[in-house]
């Protein structure tokens, strides 16, 4: 047997996996550009007043504008969406168009919930890898005011939720299933307060020193402004604004002053407003393409994409996701977790995302240094493409990142890119 | 190209008679060499072009290398899995003539010295060279290396820049106790040089109490497989490693063991005279050809052999990249083999013609340039 394990040993070349993943092959998938739009707070922020696909288009407009990456490469496009009826697939294969794309480039949209935005990465990278296209525009948008309500709750029938525990499982409001995570794993209020608390500072920091500058383009969009007269009859006011800060964050959080706020799913739980991820909308999008099309045409290579992983959990404590995520796929990368300098792990609830670290035993310093969704926001569908646009600026060129997220239904997400 | 098939058997090394223009003897190993018996054939190249056995010898274990007796046309010693090296008569049968046991793992490589015919070396993976007398039973030396390799290339780290002369940080490699290939000077009867598997390149002098005397990570920190000296330029040897490349260096150029005046932080490996890039995976023999003084054979496990042109060469100490000609130096690849190719080897007597074997249980005689 040793024989045959020398052998492997010479085939394989003992090369670590992170070494695998900073080698640079002319068929790699590369990303080119990684853009998003400031994050803005649903319901009372800049974006109140327009649809998700106005976000897109307009977006997508500013990124070809930006990174003169010439449109007729694109072979495909993929859109991630949680809220939007059919994921957006009409109105944003519409916004795509109206960006300024040739009809003549297919569209589609991907929902798989809060890592819609990942999975239409992974799924532009994967049609790069078989040879499919060569290049594609993907990313994620989400209108959290327009979209979200009491419609987006859940219908399934009678006899799929009588089929199993599970099955019941898949209709749990969020929040209920934070509490589930929190109890079982006996989350401390006090440590997700820190946590949160943490975040909004991280957060804080990196807006004050413009960390967010380069990843964040801005739009214009119009806004309505209430009247002060009582007269419903009158047009409300309508002032453009140039949406360019994510609304997120707010100064002089701490732990003490999250400790106040009173539990907002369970009575004696222990997620509130404060250490759970915000109500947002905003969009983002990375253009990847395989590396020898990049360096033929001249463009810069900011990323590699090296693999994407989704697992199943229990319904009930979808949380979990990113502890189940994050060390399969460094597994399938043979990535040790020690050569990861950031992980990107998205703050659903400071409950999950706290018990994710300490599961995969990362250190605390690693995980979104500049904060996370519980600061910035979550729009959902935008979330996993949003991570990619942080990740890649807080890596230095030949460091390894991973971005992970818990998704709703019982599931996780967790991918690796390498910062060139 | 002729053509000749070990049924059964897999090739792991060929070499040409240093005796007869015509005959080969080739060493192989049952069931890939991973487990099971070996043999050794005896190959005669007919006038019609048709590859005959003279003789065959079946052994306990498999067989990984071979190599003639400078002394006597008819012998032939071979390095087995069971740590022996046996030396066969290929007029008698079935047994060999001598059997010199002391390694206590597989021997990778035999060779008889050139100049000093009375000694050949073996190389094992209990990480020793022996040197021997084919009429003692016991060796006359032994070389294992004084330093401990598990200190092996410093690791680099990821957040600092890689040192200039490699663009990748070195790895460690935990299997560091093998030594592949062991070989005399062709130009020295005294000097040994060996490649082990934590990417060591050595040069040792026998004369010397402590014999080594040149030690360097030659293919940072990957294994190497191979080594050979040329033929004509006695200071120069090619390493052939599990890095898919072949280096070409000068020994002139790497400091003494005993004069390292670089700092301990600071010790990056010397820089070979030459790369030679294009096989796709780990490169398992090199050898120098005995016509000319820059052309080298290599086979690898991407199942080919390649012929390269290295255009280095003494009157140009401080060569250019264009005068490496980095695009020309693959002059030939010779891509019959359907399985891995393990050995390969120059006629001694026929220019530019090479015999290679390979896991595919194909023995093939063909003209590399």
């Amino acid at each position: 047997m040793q024989r045959l394990q020398q052998i492997s040993n010479q085939l394989i070349g003992n090369v670590s996996g992170s070494d695998r993943a900073r080698e640079k092959n002319p068929d790699d998938v590369v990303i080119v550009a990684a853009y998003r739009t400031a994050i803005a707070r649903a319901g009372k922020g800049k974006f109140k007043d327009v649809n998700s696909d106005e976000i897109l288009m307009k977006l997508v407009a500013e990124v070809f504008k930006k990174t003169k990456v010439d449109k007729n490469l694109i072979g495909d496009v993929v859109i991630g969406n949680v809220l939007n009826p059919g994921a957006g697939v009409n109105e944003h294969r519409a916004a795509i168009i109206a960006a300024g794309l040739p009809a003549a480039i297919p569209f589609m949209a991907v929902n798989r919930q809060c890592s819609s935005g990942l999975m239409a990465v992974n799924d532009i990278a994967n049609k790069i890898l078989t040879g499919q296209i060569d290049c594609g525009l993907a990313g994620g948008v989400e209108s959290m005011s327009k979209n979200y309500g009491p419609h987006a709750v859940p219908k399934i029938s009678d006899i799929v939720l009588k089929a199993s525990e599970d099955a019941k499982n898949c209709l749990l409001p969020m929040g209920i299933t934070s509490e589930n995570v929190n109890a079982k794993f006996a989350l401390s209020r006090k440590d997700q307060d820190e946590f949160a608390a943490s975040s909004y500072q991280k957060a804080e920091k990196a807006t004050k020193q413009g960390l967010f500058k380069d990843e964040i383009l801005p739009i214009t969009v119009d806004i309505e402004i209430e009247n002060d007269d009582d007269d419903d009859d009158k047009p409300p006011n309508v002032r453009h604004v140039v949406v360019d800060t994510d609304e997120g964050p707010r100064p002089n959080i701490t732990a003490q002053s999250l400790a106040k706020l009173r539990p907002a799913f369970k009575k004696d739980g222990t997620s509130h407003a404060g250490n759970s991820s915000q109500v947002s909308d905003g969009a983002a999008v990375v253009i990847l393409m395989r590396r020898e099309l990049a360096e033929s045409k001249g463009l810069p290579v900011i990323g590699k994409y090296v693999a994407t992983t989704a697992v199943g959990v229990p319904p009930s404590i979808m949380g979990v996701g990113p502890a189940y995520a994050i060390p399969k796929v460094l597994q399938m990368t043979g990535i040790d977790k020690g050569e990861v300098q950031v992980f990107e792990i998205n703050e659903a609830f400071a409950g999950q995302a706290l018990y994710s670290t300490r599961k995969v035993g990362i250190p605390i310093e690693k995980v979104n240094p500049r904060g996370g969704a519980i600061a910035l926001g979550h729009p959902l569908g935008c979330t996993g493409a949003r991570q990619i646009c942080t990740l890649l600026r807080e890596l230095r060129p030949g460091q390894i990142g991973v971005t992970s997220m818990c998704i709703g239904g019982g599931q996780g997400a967790a991918a690796v890119f390498v910062r060139e | 190209m002729l053509a000749f098939k070990t049924p059964g058997y897999n090739g792991y090394s060929i070499k040409y008679s240093p005796f007869y223009d015509n005959k080969l003897a080739v060493a192989t190993a049952a069931n890939y060499g991973l487990v099971g018996n070996g043999k050794l054939w005896v190959l005669s190249i007919q006038d019609n072009g048709q590859i005959t056995p003279d003789a065959v010898f079946e052994t306990q274990d498999g067989l990984f290398d071979v190599a003639w007796s400078e002394l006597h046309e008819n012998q032939v010693l071979t390095s087995s899995g069971d740590g022996t090296v046996s030396l066969f008569d290929t007029t008698l049968s079935r047994y060999p003539i001598a059997k010199f046991q002391e390694h206590n793992r597989e021997v990778f490589s035999v060779f008889w010295n050139l100049v000093d015919k009375s000694l050949f070396c073996s190389s094992s993976w209990d990480g020793t060279v022996k040197v021997w007398n084919p009429n003692r039973q016991q060796s006359i030396m032994t070389l294992r290396s004084a330093k401990d390799l598990s200190v092996k290339a410093e690791a680099v780290q990821t957040d600092r820049k890689p040192p200039l002369s490699s663009n990748k940080p070195t790895i460690e490699n935990p299997a560091s106790d093998c030594v592949y290939q062991a070989l005399f000077s062709p130009h020295d009867a005294s000097t040994i040089l060996s490649v082990n598997s934590a990417s060591h390149c050595q040069v040792w002098d026998i004369r010397q109490p402590s014999p080594l005397t040149l030690d360097f990570i030659s293919h940072n920190g990957l294994e190497a497989l191979a080594c050979d000296y040329n033929k004509y330029r006695p200071s120069v040897i090619a390493t052939a490693s599990v890095d898919k490349s072949i280096k070409v260096w000068d020994l002139r150029m790497i400091p003494n063991i005993n004069h390292q005046f670089l700092p301990h932080g600071n010790k990056i490996g010397p820089s070979p005279l030459n790369k030679l890039v294009g096989h796709d995976f780990a490169v398992r023999k090199v050898t120098w050809s005995p016509h000319a003084s820059d052309a080298l054979l290599s086979c690898s496990y991407d199942m080919t052999c390649k012929v390269w042109k290295d255009y280095t060469d003494d009157r140009a100490k401080f060569l250019n990249t264009v005068r490496l000609r980095h695009g020309q130096a693959l002059v030939n690849s010779f891509d019959r083999h359907r399985e891995f190719v393990m050995g390969c080897d120059w006629s001694l007597w026929g220019n530019g013609f090479a015999a290679s074997t390979g896991w595919d249980e194909m023995v093939y005689v063909w003209k590399a340039t």
